[in-house]
């Protein structure tokens, strides 16, 4: 199954001198949208990495398989940054 | 405590762990009467090993991170790095790495070993994945840093 959502976290502070500030920024991509968007570009991609594939002798539709694969494998990824200055979460879903 | 089970729940305070895996963490640094012993890299690799109950297959490859000040230089608390990555998704990159043109092989080679990671990419074939995959499932490596140093490395799989 391909990722659906992205949930981004991202926690810094700014370092003024008169008042620190504690930012925080919290996202929930909905990728199903972005997935929506982007297949007529990649219909439109087919043909020519076909036909790229076959100037550097890679099986076309191998290469399809596995990019699919590793979209759908992609789901319950998770990266966790935490540093004193700021924290970064990225969650798919 | 010892540093292995304060480490822990720092990061279950922090929110960094999820109280199961905080559970589980705690559970393999308990001594157990089959092996005394966690002290060794290879005992604490085995209490790992056995607290996550080898019945399924890893699900997940995990590397947790944590350095100190004196190794990032950023004041204010150590910084920790947490990725899980799907096995599902190894499985994918091997086949990805599996398409790269023949002729590219040799280029991609002397640059991996020139950074000092002896790989060659051309060993790395479709019937040898899964054998691969499922020897990652008995992975763990843990580093500690030296006293000056307090990196912490740990990458297993879940």
């Amino acid at each position: 199954m391909i990722p659906w959502s992205a949930s981004i976290r991202v926690h810094w502070t700014t370092h003024r001198p008169a008042a620190p500030r504690q930012r925080r920024l919290h996202l929930w991509v909905p990728l199903f949208l972005v997935w929506l968007l982007l297949l007529p570009l990649v219909l439109i991609l087919f043909p020519f990495v076909a036909l790229a594939c076959i100037f550097v002798r890679i099986n076309a539709l191998r290469l399809y398989a596995t990019a699919w694969s590793v979209l759908t494998s992609l789901r319950h990824t998770f990266v966790e940054v935490h540093s004193p200055a700021a924290s970064v979460r990225v969650h798919l879903a | 405590m010892n540093d292995d089970r304060k480490s822990i729940l720092e990061m279950l305070a922090a929110g960094k762990i999820t109280t199961d895996e905080a559970e589980r963490l705690l559970t393999a640094l308990d001594p157990k009467p089959a092996s005394p012993a966690t002290d060794t890299p290879d005992a604490y690799a085995s209490a790992f090993t056995s607290a996550q109950g080898r019945s399924k297959p890893p699900k997940y490859l995990r590397v947790l991170v944590e350095a100190d000040e004196s190794t990032t230089g950023l004041r204010g608390g150590p910084t920790t790095v947490n990725v899980r990555v799907p096995m599902q998704l190894l499985r994918a990159g091997v086949r990805l790495a599996g398409l790269i043109p023949p002729q590219a092989h040799d280029q991609l080679d002397e640059a991996f070993s020139k950074h000092g990671v002896p790989v060659t990419l051309s060993q790395i074939k479709p019937e040898n994945l899964e054998e691969l995959i499922d020897h990652l499932g008995d992975l763990t490596v843990d580093v500690d840093g030296k006293d000056e140093n307090k990196t912490r490395v740990r990458v297993f799989c879940e």
